[in-house]
């Protein structure tokens, strides 16, 4: 990034005085400013250490691991008892607690969510990049194919590799079944958004005076592309990571509802919420604690995605 | 009842790839041991279907059902599958048909009587009905060559039968000398007409129980020829797809002077509706038919159907409720359900071949872990379920003689809930000092991929892994499940859990054949899920198969079952028993003899 640019940035008067500051400050300033934002992090914090620290927590609670089945807390039907003191979120229907089972399901959630969003926006910054840098024949081959990944139906998609891949797995153990297919569709599907904004803001960068100055002192091209554009668009991937993890944890509750995803009997959101489809109007509970954790984790990424928008782009005035 | 529909569609496959060497049996009827006051069921609300009065119901008025499954096949040459048989049974005459209230012996239908039997076993004598009629546009009666037709159209490719090799496939001129189907829907040469209202059957083995058993199934339906022979010159025919002609009391809606029913009669995925067959004659039929019209729609939410039904009046469901709604019934429309025991059975296929559970005390050992109450639990409860403890299922004969409810009083198989310290027993006994296995194998374990599936299918996961076993799962559709992975066996599939099996008729020989007769794998489609091939069990059956007798024929099946038994060759899981509901204004009547679904030709309007 230019220096030049940053120190006129980071110039703030306060008392009279000019007092300088990092990009970091000023982001932390204006982002500790919205309040949704920062109670949304302090959510998503403690859902991580939740996830960390799973079996802890459940132990600390006294409630049951979450794969301990527990047939004599159903009823002579087969329906599972509600929430009470030794099972706060109640039982699913082989007698297991909904609540060790939510607590272990924010561990995939989170394990899909960041690791898919990682693995997609590597994928996609490193294309668009290239695209965006090198235009002509390499831009024009990346973006058709990023158009044909754009077009597959991402959940057919999804229960068509969770059959192929499901019980060995496929393309020689690259892709696993279970966890490993979930992440497969996330990296394949997802890179292209990345892909398509990092190309657009690449288009730009490289006829930057900058970049002209980095080629005329001989920067080679690598040199141009990770030490002077890359650090130029930390920002909008900070914030389109946090949109994109959100959607993977949608996605993957999505296939796991379809079955294809996290397999029994670990446990997952989206899973359980399936699960539940066929019980719920005699088990209200095994839907309901799950899909509300579902929907208060991809609201809090979703606010903080939006706080980060705010603070990392100041002139967006959402 | 889906398992159970894809069971029996997945048992024909196997069976006809068993076909070729099914041996011999002499019977001269049917056999069972009526088991059916099942006493399992702790309070079974509504009319016990073994002790429903089937007449005297009211006639007239439309029958509103409501089914989540549609039919699969409406040729009486191809249905094979529980839902088809609903209407089959209402629209079709076979030479003998099951009452609803009869598991044992199927009655005269368009036959007058019981067949003969003469030949040492080898030829089959049914005099049938003189004045049976056709429904439009046919109008004419039927004949014994009409007979003869509609069974040798279920050699032919395009129809699509699942099952004429099995229990035809020993009529001379049927098979060549090597098992294989040579007839292709021309005329048969031990299929004789002598006149329009007899029909022989000459076979090539003393074979005659098993094929007077399966003349119970639609296959021996008449078909006539004139009308049906241009459709079945088709692949596939259009008989029974697009065109249909009925003898029993209903017909599908159709044109009057084509016979088309498509989209008249029947509209595929969403509904169908059946009327009256004006050419019906009850005087030469035993089922009384009160209904007038009965409109059958498709597809839905099954607790949605389920309500809709309880809370309706001229209403019913002929597949299965959803637990949520066995349990509402129970609770607060005991009157509008009933259950029937003798609705099959389930079990966990294990690798007798290949793998840890190639070791019998290992088989033993998963046996003893697992809990088999928890998978009632999972199921609904003792309404719907109750432990399986040996492999014939209560209402098919043999099954008191092979232990009953309890089971064989092996220590493998006499605690239901699952008891770790015998299976640990059984462990140290194959080789596993600390009762645990400590071998390098994962477990691959396929099962399906539907809620009560999978969860009953964890059970299982649950007994594998107390006892030490590394267990991959996968859970597929059930089509998948059983075509890609469990029924071929070089996928090497260690686990296939909630397999299950129906009879066909009334005879143990339906239930234990083909799932555990080694000679019948077969590298695709194969019904021996679990490479069952042990010389002395197929010895016995080979050798019950020729038993001739009711009581002797349950008592050497029996006795197999306890070989199977005894030999741990699958791991049980439940026996089924079928939960039904109908509206408050319907006075169903349940077919005990099939898995219990209502029958149309009896059920009325109260």
């Amino acid at each position: 990034m230019a220096d030049a640019e940053r120190g006129v940035t980071g110039l703030q008067a306060e008392g009279g005085e000019i007092a300088a500051r990092s990009p970091l400050a000023l982001f932390w300033r204006r982002f500790r400013k919205d309040r949704v934002a920062v109670v949304s992090l302090g959510f998503i914090i403690f859902l991580i250490l939740i996830a960390a620290g799973a079996p802890l927590v459940v132990g600390l609670v006294g409630i049951p691991g979450p794969t301990v089945q527990n047939l004599s807390l159903t009823d002579a039907f087969g329906s599972p008892l509600g929430p009470g003191s030794g099972h706060p979120f109640g039982v699913d229907e082989l007698g297991r607690d909904v609540m060790a089972r939510v607590i272990y399901g924010t561990r995939v959630s989170l394990e899909v969510g960041i690791i898919g969003t990682v693995v997609a926006t590597m994928i996609g910054t490193v294309l668009g990049l290239i695209a965006g840098f090198y235009r002509g024949a390499i831009d024009t081959l990346l973006s058709r194919f990023t158009d044909v990944v754009l077009s597959f139906p991402v959940l057919v998609l999804g229960l068509g590799l969770g059959a192929a891949c499901g019980v060995r797995g496929c393309a020689g153990g690259l892709i696993q079944p279970g966890l490993g297919t979930i992440l497969f569709i996330i990296a394949i599907v997802n890179w292209t958004y990345v892909y398509r904004i990092v190309r657009g803001q690449v288009l730009s960068l490289r006829e930057k005076d900058f970049v002209e100055a980095a080629r005329a002192l001989g920067a080679s091209d690598s040199r141009i592309i990770f030490r002077e554009i890359l650090p130029n668009l930390i920002a909008p991937l900070i914030v389109y990571s946090s949109l994109l993890i959100p959607l993977n944890i949608l996605l993957e509750a999505g296939l796991s509802f379809l079955g294809v995803g996290i397999r029994p009997p670990a446990a997952s959101w989206g899973q359980m919420i399936a699960d539940a489809t066929n019980i719920f109007q005699t088990a209200w509970w095994y839907m309901t604690f799950p899909g509300l954790a579902l929907l208060l984790t991809v609201l809090a990424f979703n606010l903080l995605g939006d706080g980060l928008q705010d603070a990392l782009n100041p002139r967006s005035g959402r | 009842m889906s398992h159970l529909i894809n069971t029996r569609v997945f048992a024909a496959v196997g069976l006809a790839a068993a076909a070729a060497t099914l041996a011999a049996c002499g019977s001269s009827s049917n056999s069972s041991s009526n088991t059916n006051t099942v006493k399992q069921l702790p309070l079974k609300p509504g009319e016990s279907p073994s002790q429903q009065q089937m007449y005297n119901g009211k006639k007239g008025g439309t029958l509103q059902v409501y089914n989540q499954e549609d039919f699969e096949h409406l040729d009486p040459g191809a249905a094979y599958f529980s839902v088809d048989y609903e209407a089959m049974y209402a629209t079709q005459r076979p030479l003998y048909a099951y009452m609803p209230n009869n598991d044992t012996l199927a009655a005269p239908d368009l036959a007058t009587a019981q067949p003969t039997i003469s030949d040492g076993g080898k030829t089959v004598t049914v005099h049938i009905k003189p004045n049976v009629m056709f429904g439009p546009p046919v109008n004419r009666a039927v004949t014994s060559a009409d007979v003869a037709y509609a069974i040798e159209r279920g050699a032919n490719p395009n129809i699509g039968n699942a099952y004429f090799g099995p229990y035809f496939g020993a009529i001379v001129g049927a098979e060549d000398a090597k098992g294989k189907v040579i007839a292709n829907g021309g005329p048969i040469a031990g299929i004789t007409t002598p006149n329009p209202t007899t029909i022989v059957f000459k076979l090539s083995s003393p074979t005659a129980s098993l094929l007077v058993g399966a003349l119970s199934l639609p296959l021996s339906a008449p078909v006539p020829a004139s009308f049906a022979k241009p459709m079945d010159a088709k692949k596939p025919t259009t008989y029974g797809s697009k065109y249909v002609v009925a003898t029993g009391p209903y017909m599908f809606k159709a044109n009057p002077k084509t016979g088309e029913f498509l989209n008249v009669g029947y509209f595929p995925g969403k509904s169908s509706v059946l009327v009256r067959n004006p050419n019906w004659n009850a005087k030469t039929d035993p089922r009384p038919a009160y209904l007038d019209q009965i409109n059958i729609n498709v597809g839905g939410d099954q607790t949605v159907i389920g309500r809709q039904v309880l809370t309706g009046t001229n209403t019913m469901e002929n597949d299965t409720p959803a637990n949520t709604i066995v349990k509402l019934a129970y609770q607060k429309y005991p009157s509008q359900i009933v259950f029937t025991p003798g609705a099959g059975d389930h079990y966990m296929a294990v690798d007798n071949k290949h793998g840890p559970f190639k070791n019998v005390n290992v088989r033993r050992a998963v046996w003893a872990a697992i809990d088999r109450t928890a998978v009632v639990r999972v199921l609904g409860g003792t309404l719907v379920a109750a432990p399986m403890t040996h492999f014939i299922y209560p209402g098919v004969a043999g099954y008191d003689q092979s232990g009953g409810a309890s089971g064989p009083q092996v220590p493998w198989n006499v605690n239901p809930a699952g008891n770790l310290a015998v299976a640990m027993k059984y462990m140290k006994a194959a080789g596993y000092p600390t009762g645990k296995y400590t071998g390098s194998a994962t477990i691959q374990y396929v099962g399906e991929n539907a809620p009560t599936a999978t969860a009953r299918d964890e059970i299982g996961v649950q007994a594998l892994t107390a006892l030490g076993f590394k267990v991959h799962a996968t859970y597929v559709d059930q089509a998948t499940m059983y075509s890609k992975y469990c029924g071929v066996p070089a996928q090497n599939i260690d686990a296939c859990p909630n397999v299950g099996w129906i009879r066909d008729f009334a005879d143990p020989q339906t239930v234990l054949y083909v799932p555990f007769w080694g000679p019948g794998i077969v590298p695709t489609n194969n019904s021996d899920w679990g490479q069952v091939d042990d010389p002395k069990i197929n010895a016995a059956m080979d050798k019950a198969a020729l038993v001739v007798g009711d009581a002797a024929r349950a008592q050497a099946w029996a006795n197999i079952d306890r070989m199977l038994v005894d030999q741990a060759v699958a791991i049980p899981e439940d026996f089924d028993f079928q939960p039904n509901i109908v509206g408050s204004g319907v006075r169903g009547i349940s077919d005990i003899w099939d898995i219990g679904t209502w029958d149309y030709s009896f059920s009325s309007l109260k």
